[in-house]
């Protein structure tokens, strides 16, 4: 009695008793790891009004399983939402050190991707990836709360191909997290 | 109370207030001849209706400086097309020439009489030390920290004047005109 999970949806009528069920490990983990992004709630700048604004009733972030949490202990991606600055990397550091293995970064806006209009300032970190791997890179000034969803999917699409041989990091952070054909 | 009604008060107590060149929006505008007018002024503020001090600030006048400061041109003006020449001014407008003067602000707020009253002060901007005004105005410490950590003006008598908003390792005064940075970790 054996059954791969990826065809579930079909073929649970099908089932005789129901009692067993067979997949890989590596889609079973990915399976629940990518259905539950919990994000460490913290927002920098103007972005983080973008990211409430996903939090909230009209977009619905919940539907996909993201709920923020306010401890970075509970948290599983981080959403670097804004500028920021050289005396906020040591916390943001801090707190990525906090967060519990497979931990995930997505940097969302131009500030902290690269800095953003604030390249030539004295106080701005350019990118947030100087510091924490970062996974994906919204662009946007600030992003729609649409596109932070779409980074949410493209990262639940990167853990699907995270594999428990090769350790915890998804193939991006293996590779260099610039490197765009990861 | 209009504003020149409260000059008049100004000018019966200190004559040697007068109004500054360039008044700030339609407030009363006056400009200290001494550093040491300050805090009798200030006192004088307080007991006569002037309970609140809004804003503590300071502007470096100092002009176009080299490839390493942060003006570049003068009077630029990412807007004009190119080769079209730069908007120089005909005349210098007083109170806002280049020099070499660091130009501190104070804003006393009279919640009584709803009205304002704006001090400037001129001082050269090397080594500035004014006296701190945290003795009559609470509201002047961070106030004041934040004019130190960011133009380097010296509050005399200020309880605790470090830095407030840069961080410790970044060395110098950024808002000053001849700031240049210098690379620290986070930099390339």
């Amino acid at each position: 009695m054996a059954m791969i999970l990826e065809k579930l949806p079909g073929l649970t009528k099908g089932l005789p008793g129901g009692e067993l069920l067979l997949t890989t490990s590596d889609y079973f983990i990915d399976l629940g790891r990518k259905q539950s992004m919990w994000p460490m709630t913290f927002g920098l700048a103007c972005c983080a009004i973008e990211m409430m604004a996903s939090y909230a009733s009209r977009l619905d972030f919940d539907r996909m399983g993201v709920i923020p949490r306010a401890s970075p202990r509970q948290a599983d991606v981080m959403i670097v939402a804004g500028t920021v600055c050289k005396k906020m990397a040591e916390p943001i550091l801090e707190i990525y050190h906090q967060m519990p293995e497979p931990r995930f970064v997505i940097s969302m806006g131009s500030c902290a991707n690269c800095g953003g209009p604030y390249y030539d300032s004295y106080s701005v970190l350019k990118g947030v990836d100087r510091i924490v791997p970062v996974d994906i890179y919204i662009a946007g000034c600030p992003p729609r709360p649409e596109a932070l969803q779409y980074a949410v999917v493209k990262l639940q699409e990167k853990i699907a191909k995270m594999s428990l041989k090769k350790g915890l990091a998804t193939p991006q952070q293996e590779k260099g997290s610039r490197d765009i054909n990861a | 109370m209009t504003n020149d009604e409260i000059f008049a008060k100004i000018s019966a107590k200190f004559p040697k207030v007068e109004k500054a060149a360039v008044q700030v929006k339609d407030y009363l505008t006056v400009r200290l001849a001494a550093k040491a007018d300050l805090v009798p002024f200030a006192q004088w503020l307080k007991d006569n209706a002037f309970d609140m001090l809004e804003t503590v600030t300071a502007t470096d006048h100092l002009g176009p400086v080299d490839m390493k400061g942060y003006i570049r041109q003068q009077n630029f003006n990412p807007f004009l097309p190119d080769g079209a020449t730069p908007q120089i001014e005909a005349v210098a407008v007083a109170g806002y020439a280049y020099r070499p003067v660091m130009d501190l602000l104070y804003v006393f707020y009279s919640v009584k009489d709803r009205a304002r009253v704006f001090v400037r002060l001129e001082q050269p901007r090397e080594n500035v030390s004014v006296a701190s005004l945290t003795p009559l105005f609470k509201s002047a410490d961070w106030q004041e920290r934040e004019t130190f950590d960011l133009l380097g003006v010296r509050f005399e008598g200020h309880p605790n004047l470090i830095k407030i908003l840069t961080p410790d390792f970044t060395v110098g005064h950024p808002l000053r005109k001849d700031y240049a940075h210098i690379k620290d970790r986070f930099d390339e």
